[in-house]
């Protein structure tokens, strides 16, 4: 799910840029002597093949009119290895941004890090761990679906946090995170099912593409995915509702504070002077303590007052804003509809 | 798909298509981070933020029309999140707006300024896309600092992404046409790996063939382009403008709600 701008707040979209930044220059530095230069056009071309495989689209049963398609993130870290499926799901990311305008320039480090970075490490990581050893069809089988599940249940999980570090949104965080918990399930068991399909069809047409070598033979049975199914629904329904019965924890309560209080300011306590000085100046220059609420029932004439003229100022700001851009629009209308004249 | 499907609009030329893409770039940046940055409860502001990029948008001809549809295609996922702060924030407010009162609720002034900041936003994103040619965006980056790994990958995707969409079109219209019916969640999975397996492996021989033909040219692992980047005087004329006219807004225009 990619991330906006407007549910970020700037320091959290800063610190999670230099992350995702510092982790891409990394790996791009780690994998520079891996990569040979008849790699470079694979890469490219793979991550190209992410756009056309995500327009691949299937009936989901159960939910007519509904279909699913792939993410195939963990299906390029375990053909690519994990440092090249890093690099191109990224790119991919870029892409979607700069081309496609999904998701927002300042979101661009949370969204490369919670659908390539995490996404490509931690199901690499599962995949290897579960598939080590002798090769089996079934080890096969447990390691992409848990890979699948697992990364994507990550990456989902990170969206509330940054959200709520944030505090933009007003949703409170379990529920963000229940709701996305529950629904990238689905996602990431769909995941799983086709990423094992996929190798499935490899294993049979072209074995010799995958890093390490699939095993004998790579299917799907009805039963297994019923009996996967029930497992994993089973385990997430229990994290689920361990976490919904909870007290809210640190994060929530910090969050839950800020409704009430937009200037979130006692949100984190510290003497250190440094934080004194940035508070101050950002009390001097924010424009936060400016905004004029009103409170539903006024009492004093002043507040009022002050209510009435800044009433008048944002209907001033934003009658003058339209015009300019009427103005603008208009101008440049009347000059192009002068140039072919003059052509 | 044609390949000028999307940024069709980023082969015009206007004084705009002609600035360097760093001046354009960090112009863009800095408008983002302010816009973020600016209080969640005032609206009208957001409006004097939108004159930026749509005059920018209007130099550069470049269709309102096309601009706003683009930006209602990727908006469900904030729409959703958006319309949920009014269920959670019920603290009731008053909005003040020229001769009007209104009485309201804080979470339905936090959705609007969340949308009207995700507008603003996508505008000036969509500006530096549709005015800016994506290989000199890359060159752009390149002298920025990005790795030159991620410079051409990203090159390279850019390339092909239309030529992989072009033969996934006719990988569906070839299942659309022989599937009369549903077949049941099982076989359409199958289906469906049967055609990302092959399309997998014909990008692999695809990519084979065109490393081929790059390393006969004598492919050195850099990103070249054409056209030459130099920052003119016109670039730092715009980006003193932009920049001026944001920090103006920042600091001497008092948001009020």
């Amino acid at each position: 799910m990619h991330m906006a701008n407007e549910l970020l707040s700037v320091p959290v979209a800063a610190g999670t840029l230099t992350i995702a930044a510092a982790g891409l220059g990394f790996i791009c530095r780690k994998v520079r002597h891996i990569i040979t230069s008849d790699r470079l056009a694979l890469m490219g071309i793979l991550g190209a093949f992410i756009f056309a495989a995500q327009m691949v689209n299937f009936q989901l049963p159960a939910m007519p009119g509904t279909s699913g398609h792939m993410v195939g993130a963990v299906l390029l870290a375990i053909i690519l290895g994990p440092h090249a499926g890093a690099i191109v799901i990224s790119s991919v990311v870029v892409i979607q941004c700069l081309i496609f305008q999904d998701g927002g320039l300042l979101a661009l480090g949370c969204n490369i890090i919670n659908i390539a970075l995490v996404p490509s490490y931690l199901g690499y990581f599962l995949y290897r761990t579960v598939t080590a050893g002798r090769l089996s069809s079934l080890k096969t089988y447990i390691g992409a679906m848990l890979a699948c599940v697992c990364a994507i249940e990550a990456g989902a999980i990170l969206v509330p946090i940054q959200a709520a570090l944030s505090g933009v949104l007003a949703v409170p965080f379990s529920t963000f995170l229940i709701t996305m918990l529950g629904v990238h399930f689905l996602v990431g068991f769909v995941e799983g099912l086709i990423t094992v399909a996929v190798l499935g069809y490899l294993q049979q047409v072209k074995p010799d593409i995958v890093v390490n070598r699939l095993p004998g033979k790579v299917r799907l049975s009805g039963k297994a995915v019923l009996v996967t199914f029930v497992v994993f629904t089973f385990i997430i329904g229990a994290g689920l509702s361990l976490l919904a019965s909870n007290k809210p924890d640190g994060l929530e309560w910090s969050y839950a504070e800020r409704p009430n209080q937009p200037d979130f300011k006692n949100f984190v306590f510290n003497n250190d002077s440094t934080i004194a000085a940035v508070d101050d100046f950002h009390s001097k220059y924010s424009p936060l303590p400016d905004y004029s609420i009103k409170s539903p029932e006024p009492e004093e004439t002043a507040g009022e007052e002050a209510a009435t003229q800044a009433g008048w100022t944002s209907f001033a700001g934003v009658l003058g804003s339209l015009i300019t851009m009427a103005v603008i629009w208009v101008t440049a209308w009347f000059l192009r509809k002068k140039q072919p004249v003059k052509a | 798909m044609h390949h000028a499907y999307i940024d069709k609009f980023a082969y015009q030329d206007s004084p705009i298509h002609r600035l360097d893409s760093r001046a354009k770039f960090i112009v863009l940046l800095i408008f983002t981070a302010l816009v973020v940055s600016l209080p969640r409860t005032s609206l009208s502001i957001l409006f004097c933020y939108a004159v930026g990029p749509v005059a920018v948008l209007v130099l550069a001809k470049i269709p309102l029309k096309f601009v706003f549809k683009q930006i209602l295609l990727v908006s469900p996922f904030v729409l959703v999140l958006a319309l949920s702060c009014p269920i959670y924030d019920k603290t009731p407010v008053r909005v003040a707006f020229g001769p009007f009162f209104l009485g309201t609720t804080l979470g339905w002034v936090r959705c609007f300024v969340i949308l009207g900041k995700f507008i603003v936003t996508m505008l000036a994103l969509i500006s530096l896309v549709s005015t800016t040619r994506f290989g000199d965006l890359l060159t752009g980056l390149q002298k920025l600092g990005l790795p030159k790994l991620l410079i051409i990958q990203l090159g390279f995707l850019y390339r092909y992404i239309f030529v992989l969409i072009d033969k996934v079109h006719h990988i569906l219209r070839a299942r659309n046409v022989r599937r009369l019916k549903n077949l049941g969640f099982k076989k359409e999975l199958k289906i469906a790996a049967a055609m990302v397996g092959s399309l997998l492996i014909r990008s692999i021989d695809t990519a084979e063939r065109i490393n081929i033909a790059m390393q006969a040219r004598g492919f050195d692992r850099t990103w070249h382009s054409l056209s030459k980047l130099r920052i003119r005087r016109c670039d730092l004329l715009f980006a003193l403008i932009a920049i001026s006219f944001m920090l103006g807004l920042y600091f001497f225009v008092k948001p009020v709600f």
